[in-house]
């Protein structure tokens, strides 16, 4: 627990953590109110108040999936500036275990990004709520959990995995540009190669979006959570056995 | 108790050995100067103390355990190794902030140690526009923070100016007067001739010399003078 509190003294007494939050909330926020409004105006009269309240859901899950990659470089930077800055031996000195150090700040950064993810929809779902007020939306239908697990675990996983790559390559330029290769370049390559379909089920960009129904089902939402989990796991494991070899 | 011990310590990178079968013991109630020319192993056999690399044989403890078996270390260990080795974008005060909160130490006493390094002033200013001075009274006041037992101190003379030589100088002898285990590295002989109480020479990793000051330095030599002579005779 102490170095849990510890590791969350310091991320919030660096300013960029917080320039990280703010990009990423609020340029998801103005996203979603934009695409919420301009998706709700174009919606037949006939829409059921489930549905729209579905509709309300997606929308606003969109906007936390466009959040995650300030999240990952701030898991990123979390690690690597302590290299870069030489401070990350003050860091093994006062906490000996590298995989605690390692968890630790993997608890803090699962933690901010859920409630990066909240400060998105809570806002989102309410202003969705007021546009949409003539089709009279319900309470979310079931259907809606699949979205707000599938959105916050993506933003989750990115965070995590951002903090891996630091771990593992120790240099924030080197783990930021292997991320963005990860979540942007390969999934936008992959879809016009031979091969993109099982690219596509791997890599965590489409289960994501699949989760959050911006992409035609190719796989079971079970089999898209667990590489959701897997991507957020895995690069972590290999992290904690990446620092066991000393500096 | 309270003592560094050095057993057989071997560390190699490659084909060189940093540090070539080191043994010594570091005893509380004085001040141990840790010498040897650039390169000698100083800083790895530092790091090897605290955890921080793993020697390639042998072993070192602190408290008759190895430095990663401590619970709460900092309580049990001081360290300043490289000062300059902090995040710029904190106060120091919240440096001392998250380092406490670590080890479960009571952030109470972090006012009292910026006041006790001469930082009172400047616990809320950004680490990153600190001198090198400042930054080694922050890594003091690091070290200090868990009330250890035991200090390991790197060049912590690095960057001060004559005052704060002095200031050190009185600080680490009181450290030492209280009972306390404090081992220094430095390169500044005038410095360490007035300061130390025993002496660990080191060259190219391996021991040559542990003794008291006093019988270090032959009639009618300054420390100075000696340690060249030691240094030279081990190298050829």
């Amino acid at each position: 627990m102490n170095a849990v509190a510890a590791e969350w003294i310091k991320l919030r007494t660096l300013r960029s953590t917080w320039w990280a939050l703010g990009v990423g909330v609020l340029t998801a926020l103005a996203l979603t109110a934009l695409g919420a409004s301009t998706v709700i105006s174009r919606w037949e009269p006939g829409q059921t108040g489930e549905q729209a309240a579905m509709g309300i859901v997606v929308a606003v899950y969109v906007g936390v999936v466009l959040a995650q990659l300030p999240l990952g470089m701030l898991g990123t930077m979390s690690i690597s500036g302590e290299y870069t800055s030489g401070m990350i031996h003050t860091t093994f000195v006062a906490t000996p275990s590298r995989s605690r150090v390692l968890l630790a700040k993997a608890c803090v950064l699962g933690g901010i990004a859920i409630a990066a993810s909240l400060l998105i929809a809570i806002p989102g779902y309410l202003y969705g709520h007021v546009v949409a007020s003539g089709f009279d939306p319900t309470l979310p239908p079931a259907g809606a959990w699949a979205v707000i697990g599938g959105g916050t675990l993506m933003i989750a996983m990115t965070t995590m995995l951002g903090l891996s790559l630091g771990a593992i390559f120790r240099n924030g330029v080197v783990a930021i540009s292997v991320l963005v290769v990860l979540m942007v370049l390969v999934p936008f390559a992959g879809r016009m190669l031979p091969g993109g379909e099982v690219v596509n089920r791997i890599l965590p960009g489409y289960p994501a979006l699949q989760l959050t129904e911006q992409m035609p089902d190719i796989m079971p939402d079970e089999a898209a959570f667990a590489v959701l989990g897997a991507w957020s796991v895995i690069p972590l494991l290999i992290a904690v056995l990446a620092n066991k070899r000393v500096s | 108790m309270d003592m560094i011990e050095v057993i057989g310590l071997t560390r190699r990178f490659g084909q060189s050995a940093a540090v070539d079968d080191l043994s010594f013991t570091v005893t509380p109630g004085k001040i141990t100067g840790f010498l040897g020319p650039n390169g000698a192993g100083k800083t790895t056999t530092m790091r090897i103390v605290l955890g921080l690399d793993r020697p390639t044989s042998g072993r070192a403890t602190v408290n008759g355990v190895p430095y990663r078996a401590l619970d709460r270390p900092l309580t049990h260990v001081g360290a300043l190794l490289d000062a300059s080795a902090v995040q710029g974008g904190r106060c120091a005060e919240q440096h001392l902030q998250w380092l406490a909160r670590s080890n479960g130490i009571s952030r109470t006493r972090i006012g009292g140690l910026l006041e006790l390094v001469g930082l009172g002033e400047a616990g809320r200013k950004r680490v990153g526009g600190f001198s090198l001075g400042m930054k080694q009274r922050l890594g003091l006041a690091a070290a200090l923070l868990g009330d250890p037992e035991v200090l390991l101190l790197d060049e912590p003379l690095n960057g001060l100016d004559p005052e704060g030589i002095r200031w050190m100088r009185g600080l680490l002898k009181s450290l030492a007067a209280e009972g306390r285990t404090v081992l220094v590295s430095s390169h500044l002989m005038h410095e360490m001739a007035v300061t130390a109480d025993h002496l660990i020479v080191i060259g190219r990793g391996r021991l040559l010399a542990d003794t008291e000051i006093t019988q270090f330095v032959r009639p009618g030599m300054s420390l100075e003078d000696t340690f060249m002579k030691v240094i030279e005779g081990s190298a050829s």
